[in-house]
């Protein structure tokens, strides 16, 4: 995420962070969100996400 | 004094000692009481200090011992709560300035699960701000200081309880879990600490900073009294939407069955990668001493490990969620570091939400079925020791990757305890990861290794 889409996504959300702590938020949300941008969701199996989440689901 | 070699004993020892009246409750709190008084100024473990409750509650235990009421592993011990669980009458603050004058009416009921069993509560335990916002210099609530080097963290967010137990301050703790502020603080304090099974534990009365994510749980000294907590913690509470009515088993009993015949798997990729020297170093010994104790210990593959970071995506949306109208009408009342983290969540998407909850479940799936081939995961706690305050003051700090972050999206038991010292004396940790639901098996493979070493018998000099 370059510090212009980051500024995109503040004007949208009408969230205001100081200047000097962008670089921090950045940094947050790119480390956060590479898997998302990497995963191709038309190819993965299809999951349902957790709307509540149950640890045993899965039924191990 | 006899209460001079007991604050660093274990929940059982000091059990036996009041059973054989060579030391009472109330002789236990007021030099614990004492010793906070002399520590506090140092190490600001705790928020609130609740003296005429501490010797109140230490009264009534010593009255029930004193009628022959042995019934609770618990009665009589001292013990912290995180200043996230509400506590009926004593101010509950989150470490925020927006509740700094907050008093519950009512205990939130993992607190009213270790009163009701006994135990003393000394006070509320400092914690980062909301369990998320690391207090920077000026904060309304000073950081907790580590005991084994003042200038370094204590982990957090459940700061307070981690120093509190390294200090010898408490013999218990109440932590909170939502991407690794039990396993954290205990990692960086070199203590234990037990992210119970989502769901297990019960989050009523527990201020909220994700709902899939965060956990509640025990933090103690040592493994076994972290299963003596569990034990009074764990169960059924229909207050909370995401408790669970597994049963709940025996936790101490099994504690000396040993680990011969255990299947133990590590995922290296991700968890070992990029990890300080000596913590790898400590890791691989700790490998080579379960493997001696008799468990078998093969490398295992988790395919979707590397999704592992969109927890952060999870855990940032649904906290801008719950903080959203606060944020908006008072953000001045949120320290800066908070504040602008979760701001972060109200620029995710909601796709990007959806997606990362998708990923989760794939990791879920991932993990459980390598759990179908080993009995439990060994990982370190975190790649590197303690950091110092400076460096996580400065705004280019460059945060190591979370190990601990995976096991809140999968929701999986898993224990942090220590492993070993880095030259300059800072703790280091690992992780033991179990099946939904079996924290025996991991308090177990966890007791077991820490009875064969000595690292828990180690204390700051504080």
């Amino acid at each position: 995420m370059t510090l212009d889409e980051l500024r995109d996504r503040m004007k949208a959300a009408r969230i205001e962070i100081a200047e000097n702590r962008l670089e921090l938020v950045r940094r947050l949300l790119t480390d956060a969100l590479r898997p998302i941008h990497e995963m191709d969701s038309r190819k993965v199996k299809t999951l349902e996400p957790c709307v509540t989440f149950d640890a045993r689901r899965s039924g191990v | 004094m006899a209460t001079d070699d007991a604050v660093y004993a274990t929940i059982r020892d000091i059990g036996g000692r009041f059973r054989r009246k060579t030391l009472s409750p109330v002789e236990l709190t007021r030099a614990l009481l004492e010793r906070i008084e002399r520590l506090e100024p140092t190490l600001h473990a705790f928020v609130t200090v609740t003296a005429d409750r501490a010797l109140a509650d230490a009264k009534a235990a010593e009255t029930a011992l004193a009628r022959g009421d042995i019934s609770s592993p618990l009665l009589g011990i001292p013990l912290g709560y995180k200043d996230i669980y509400a506590t009926r009458g004593v101010v509950t603050t989150g470490g925020s300035a927006l509740l700094a004058d907050w008093v519950p009416d009512a205990d939130s009921t993992c607190v009213a699960r270790l009163q009701k069993a006994g135990a003393v509560m000394l006070g509320k335990l400092i914690t980062h701000e909301f369990a998320f916002g690391i207090q920077f210099p000026g904060h309304r609530f000073p950081a907790a200081k580590n005991p084994w080097d003042l200038e370094r963290m204590p982990g957090g967010s459940s700061s307070g309880s981690g120093t509190a137990l390294a200090a010898g301050m408490a013999f218990g703790a109440l932590g909170s879990d939502t991407g690794g502020s039990i396993r954290g603080p205990a990692s960086f304090c070199g203590i234990a600490g037990l992210k119970p099974t989502y769901g297990r534990c019960s989050r009523s009365g527990v201020l909220t900073l994700s709902w899939t994510l965060d956990h509640t749980g025990p933090m103690a000294r040592t493994v076994e009294d972290c299963a003596y907590l569990l034990q009074a913690l764990a169960g059924h509470d229909p207050a909370d939407p995401a408790s669970s009515r597994e049963p709940v088993g025996d936790y101490i009993a099994p504690l000396v069955r040993g680990v011969r015949n255990l299947r133990i798997g590590v995922p290296r990729e991700y968890f070992c990668e990029g990890l300080d020297s000596e913590v790898e170093k400590a890791f691989e010994q700790a490998l080579t001493t379960l493997r001696q104790l008799g468990a078998s210990v093969q490398d295992v593959q988790i395919p979707s490990i590397k999704s592992a970071p969109a927890y952060m995506v999870i855990l940032l949306s649904e906290a801008y969620a719950y903080h959203e109208r606060d944020l908006r009408e008072h953000p001045e009342l949120f320290g800066e570091f908070l504040r602008e983290r979760i701001q972060a969540g109200g620029l995710i998407t909601s796709s990007e939400y959806v997606q990362a909850q998708r990923l989760r479940a794939t990791l879920q799936a991932d993990m459980s079925d390598v759990l179908r081939r080993v009995d439990l995961l060994v990982t370190p706690t975190s790649p590197k020791p303690a950091a110092t305050f400076a460096a996580v003051y400065d705004p280019n700090y460059d945060a190591p990757r979370s190990n601990t972050g995976p096991f809140n999206m999968t929701g999986l038991p898993t224990l942090a305890l220590p492993i070993g010292f880095s030259a300059s004396g800072l703790p280091l940790s690992m992780q033991i990861t179990g099946r939904p639901f079996e924290e025996a098996n991991v308090l177990r493979a966890g007791h077991t290794y820490e009875q064969a070493t000595d690292w828990h018998k180690r204390h700051p000099n504080v």
